[in-house]
């Protein structure tokens, strides 16, 4: 099979949420010694982009879209000890992301992070219900260049607002991006409060990450 | 008292409530306490807000019981209390209640994700509405109100839980997204399929709330009519929510854009009309005038 037609699976297998195709593929890319990042970006990205198309159409729903990340990450647990260190480095970038204080829905944040997991960054996950400060601590201790932020009440996205304050007090602000997600978020917000990146779903945050991480 | 909600709305069209959780907020409910608390913590706070809503037209009250599962509290440790906190909230429904007023015992989805795509099974969720049940029908409701869910399996699961301990009508809600190929839930529910299977299971009334305008709200009230013989409910939100710069949240719809298309769901075929949320009494009263002159007219 030539690379093009791998490719061609890995993307249907990724659209079909079909995680034994997905891995077995991942399997054989390594196998036949690949380029493993071109493998992530023209084999099974092109997959997720497809799958975020669907979801925004109303043809893919969140079961559909569950199964499909779940397929990007049996495909990366294969992948991602085969890139090694000095690729995923060289790929991808750290990032902390959470659901913040006082909001403890996870299932859109959850979906976020593997897909950004998926899409080649080191991915800190500090759960739900995260006070704002953890944010600050754990990016300052693994060195990451992006912090995300998910809230799904309006009563709680103001933290979201906070966050960019306590950065700016902390003298922070500059080193880290941030990107603010959840469903009463919009672009609008993310301007107002000074947010650096806005993602309406999954595979955009994709794009988004990658672009504030300069790797768009 | 039980048929007689449903005779009304052989009547007339009936007129539910606005949001309970946004005023709540606006009279000082702090982050992080479940609104359900202040039950039996400012019972004079949420008896007033009921109040409210009938003073200013309501005929029927939902109970400030939505996240009162023992699954939804368990969050804020309280998951023991289902039973008090959602008895208590009919009572307070039932006090602010003039005469020919009814309570709706409100019900919300439990946050967990059925197998496979969560942890949850349908007998953990079962459970969980059963409880929530008994303290509601305890409590003095006139019907049930299993609203904003988002799959049609969890509200079978919502109907299923109450009959075991209630033979009070069931009204059930769900929260359906606008595609141009129809109105979907989060699961990819299809609003006449959610309403046919409704109907089968035994709900007394269907509908949809939350996340749709009003003018969205007047299509899927066109996509549920051929579906279900049952009366249908719809409690639109006043627009999208748009957070200011200072934190606060608006509602994209104003009240009089909210109100241009509520003749139009009324025509569609409701039987039930309310708000959602960003609506409050202000809402309520001016919904009360149009449904005032349809019944007139």
């Amino acid at each position: 099979m030539n690379k093009a037609e791998i490719f061609r699976q890995m993307s249907e297998a990724i659209v079909a949420g079909d995680r034994e195709a997905s891995r077995r593929l991942a399997e054989e890319a390594v196998r036949s010694g690949f380029d493993l990042p071109e493998v992530i970006e023209q084999g099974y990205v092109p997959g997720l982009q497809r799958v975020g198309e669907l979801w925004e159409k109303g043809e893919y729903f969140l079961p559909e879209l569950i199964l499909s990340a779940e397929a990007m990450k049996s495909a990366m647990a294969v992948l991602e000890p085969a890139l090694g260190r000095r690729t995923t480095s060289a790929m991808g970038g750290k990032l902390v992301i959470g659901t913040v204080e006082g909001d403890i829905h996870d299932i859109g944040k959850n979906l976020v992070a593997s897909m950004l997991q998926a899409g080649g960054f080191e991915v800190f996950d500090l759960g739900a219900d995260v006070k704002l400060e953890r944010f600050v601590a754990k990016a300052e201790e693994v060195g990451a260049q992006l912090i995300c932020l998910s809230a799904l009440l309006t009563t709680t996205m103001a933290a979201q607002k906070r966050f960019i304050e306590l950065l700016k007090d902390r003298g922070l602000r500059g080193k880290y991006k941030v990107l603010v997600g959840g469903a009463p978020a919009s672009r609008k917000w993310a301007d107002e409060i000074g947010a650096d990146g806005y993602a309406e779903n999954a595979v955009a945050a994709v794009k988004v990450a990658k672009s504030l991480a300069g790797r768009a | 008292m039980r048929a007689a909600l449903l005779d009304l709305a052989r009547t007339r069209t009936v007129l539910l409530d606005g949001a309970l959780g946004t005023e709540l907020l606006a009279r000082g409910l702090p982050p992080g306490v479940p609104p359900e608390l202040w039950n039996v913590e400012r019972p004079e706070v949420v008896r007033g807000i009921h109040a409210a809503y009938f003073e200013a037209g309501s005929d029927a009250v939902s109970t400030n019981s939505f996240g009162g599962t023992p699954l939804k509290l368990a969050a804020y440790g309280l998951e023991a209390r289902s039973y008090e906190l959602n008895r208590a909230a009919a009572r307070l429904a039932r006090e602010a209640a003039p005469a020919g007023g009814f309570v709706a015992g409100s019900i919300g989805p439990t946050g967990k994700f059925l197998r496979p795509q969560g942890a949850a099974t349908e007998e953990d969720l079962v459970a969980a509405f059963a409880e929530q049940a008994r303290g509601l029908a305890d409590g003095g409701i006139d019907a049930f109100l299993v609203e904003t869910q988002y799959d049609l399996r969890e509200a079978l699961a919502a109907l299923r839980g109450v009959r075991v301990v209630s033979g009070l009508p069931v009204f059930v809600t769900l929260t359906f997204n606008a595609f141009p190929r129809g109105y979907f839930t989060l699961m990819g529910d299809a609003a006449s399929q959610a309403a046919s299977a409704l109907e089968k299971a035994g709900a007394a009334a269907v509908g949809a709330n939350c996340t749709l305008t009003t003018e969205q709200m007047a299509g899927c009230v066109r996509a549920l009519r051929p579906a279900t013989a049952l009366p249908i409910i719809a409690q639109a939100n006043a627009g999208r929510p748009e957070p200011g710069p200072d934190g606060t949240v608006r509602y994209s719809q104003t009240v009089e854009d909210f109100l241009r298309f509520v003749p139009e769901i009324i025509e569609a075929g409701a039987a039930f009309v309310g708000g959602c949320c960003g609506t409050d009494p202000a809402h309520i009263r001016a919904m009360a005038q149009i449904i005032h002159k349809e019944g007139k007219s």
